[in-house]
C-alpha cells in the first residue's frame, strides 16, 4: 500500500482539526469558569439580584466562548473542505 | 453520519451563468416567516384590554424587547429602533427552535443566513452614525488618536461582522454536528431528546438574544 501526497494532506488536516479543537477549547473552558465563580461570588453577596445576574453572565460566556467557536470553524473546514 | 456537511442545492442557470440557492435554506426560512405570521395574527386577532394568552406573550416580549433598547438607545433611538431588534430576535428564536422538530433544519445553520443578518447589522448601524453625526465627523472618527490608525480601525469593524455571524453559525452548526455524532454512537431514543433540548431550547435561545444585543451594543457605540 503506497502513501501518496493526498493522504498526507488528508492525515495532516485531519491532525489539524484535533489540534485546532483541543487547543481553542482551553481558553474559553477557563475564561467561563471565572466568569461562573463572579457570578457565585456576587451572588451570595446580593441574593436578590440572582436573576440579572445569571442573565449577564450567560450572555458574557455566550460572548467569550467565540474564540472555541471559531476553532470548532476551522476544525469543520479543515475535515470537510480540504 | 453521511448527513454532515452535505448542502442541498438548486443550481439555477442564467444566460450562461451559473447561479446556486441552498434549498434546505430558502424554504426554513420563508416556513418559519409563515411562522411568525401565524404567531402574530393569534396575537393581534381579538385585543383585549385583558389579553389572552397569545397576546400576554406578544406583549411580553415587546416591551422586555422595547425596555432594552430604550436603555441602550436613549428615548428617541430606541423608540425608533426597537421594531427592528425585536423582529431579529423573533426570527432568530423561531430559526434556533425549528431544528427539535424532526425532520426540520435550522436556516441559522447555514452561513449565509447568519453573514447577511451581519451584514444588515452592520449597515444599520454605520447609517445611523452617518445620520447622527454627520458624515465629516464619521469619516474622523476613523483617523481619531493618530493618522495611521485607520486601517486598524477598519478592521477592527469589519471583524465584527466576521465575529458575530460565525459565532451564531458555529453554535447552531456544532451542536447539530454533535446531535448526529452521538445518535449515531447511541443509537437510541434516550439520550438523543435531551440534547436537542439542550442544543434548540437553551444554546438557540441565548445565542439568538446574544445576536440581538450585540446588534443593539454595534448601533449603540456609533450613536454615543
Amino acid at each position: 500500500m503506497d502513501i501518496s501526497g493526498a493522504d498526507i494532506i488528508r492525515a495532516a488536516a485531519l491532525l489539524g482539526a484535533g489540534l485546532s479543537m483541543g487547543f481553542g477549547a482551553i481558553g474559553p473552558g477557563v475564561g467561563e469558569g471565572i466568569a461562573a465563580a463572579k457570578a457565585c461570588e456576587a451572588i451570595g453577596r446580593n441574593p436578590r439580584e440572582a436573576g440579572m445576574l445569571t442573565r449577564t453572565m450567560l450572555v458574557g460566556q455566550a460572548v467569550s466562548e467565540s474564540t472555541g467557536i471559531y476553532s470548532l470553524v476551522v476544525a469543520l473546514l479543515l475535515i470537510f473542505v480540504v | 453520519m453521511e448527513g454532515i456537511g452535505k448542502v442541498s442545492q438548486w443550481v439555477i442557470h442564467l444566460g450562461g451563468m451559473q447561479f446556486k440557492v441552498n434549498s434546505t435554506t430558502l424554504l426554513m426560512s420563508w416556513l418559519i416567516i409563515g411562522l411568525i405570521l401565524i404567531f402574530i395574527v393569534l396575537a393581534t386577532r381579538r385585543r383585549k384590554m385583558v389579553p389572552g394568552p397569545w397576546q400576554n406573550i406578544s406583549e411580553l416580549l415587546v416591551s422586555w424587547i422595547k425596555d432594552l433598547c430604550v436603555d441602550a438607545l436613549g428615548e428617541h433611538w430606541g423608540r425608533r429602533y426597537y421594531p427592528l431588534i425585536c423582529a431579529l430576535f423573533i426570527f432568530l428564536l423561531f430559526c434556533n427552535w425549528i431544528g427539535i422538530i424532526p425532520f426540520m433544519d435550522e436556516p441559522t445553520k447555514d452561513l449565509n443566513t447568519t453573514l447577511g443578518l451581519g451584514i444588515m447589522g452592520f449597515f444599520i448601524a454605520h447609517g445611523t452614525a452617518i445620520k447622527v453625526k454627520g458624515l465629516k465627523n464619521y469619516i474622523t472618527e476613523y483617523f481619531k488618536p493618530i493618522f495611521f490608525m485607520m486601517p486598524l480601525n477598519l478592521v477592527g469593524e469589519l471583524a465584527k461582522v466576521i465575529s458575530i455571524s460565525f459565532r451564531l453559525f458555529g453554535n447552531i452548526m456544532g451542536g447539530s454536528i454533535i446531535i448526529i455524532v452521538v445518535s449515531y454512537l447511541a443509537y437510541g431514543l434516550i439520550l438523543p431528546p435531551f440534547l436537542y433540548a439542550f442544543f434548540g431550547l437553551f444554546v438557540g435561545t441565548i445565542q439568538a438574544f446574544v445576536f440581538t444585543i450585540l446588534t443593539l451594543v454595534y448601533i449603540s457605540v456609533q450613536i454615543r
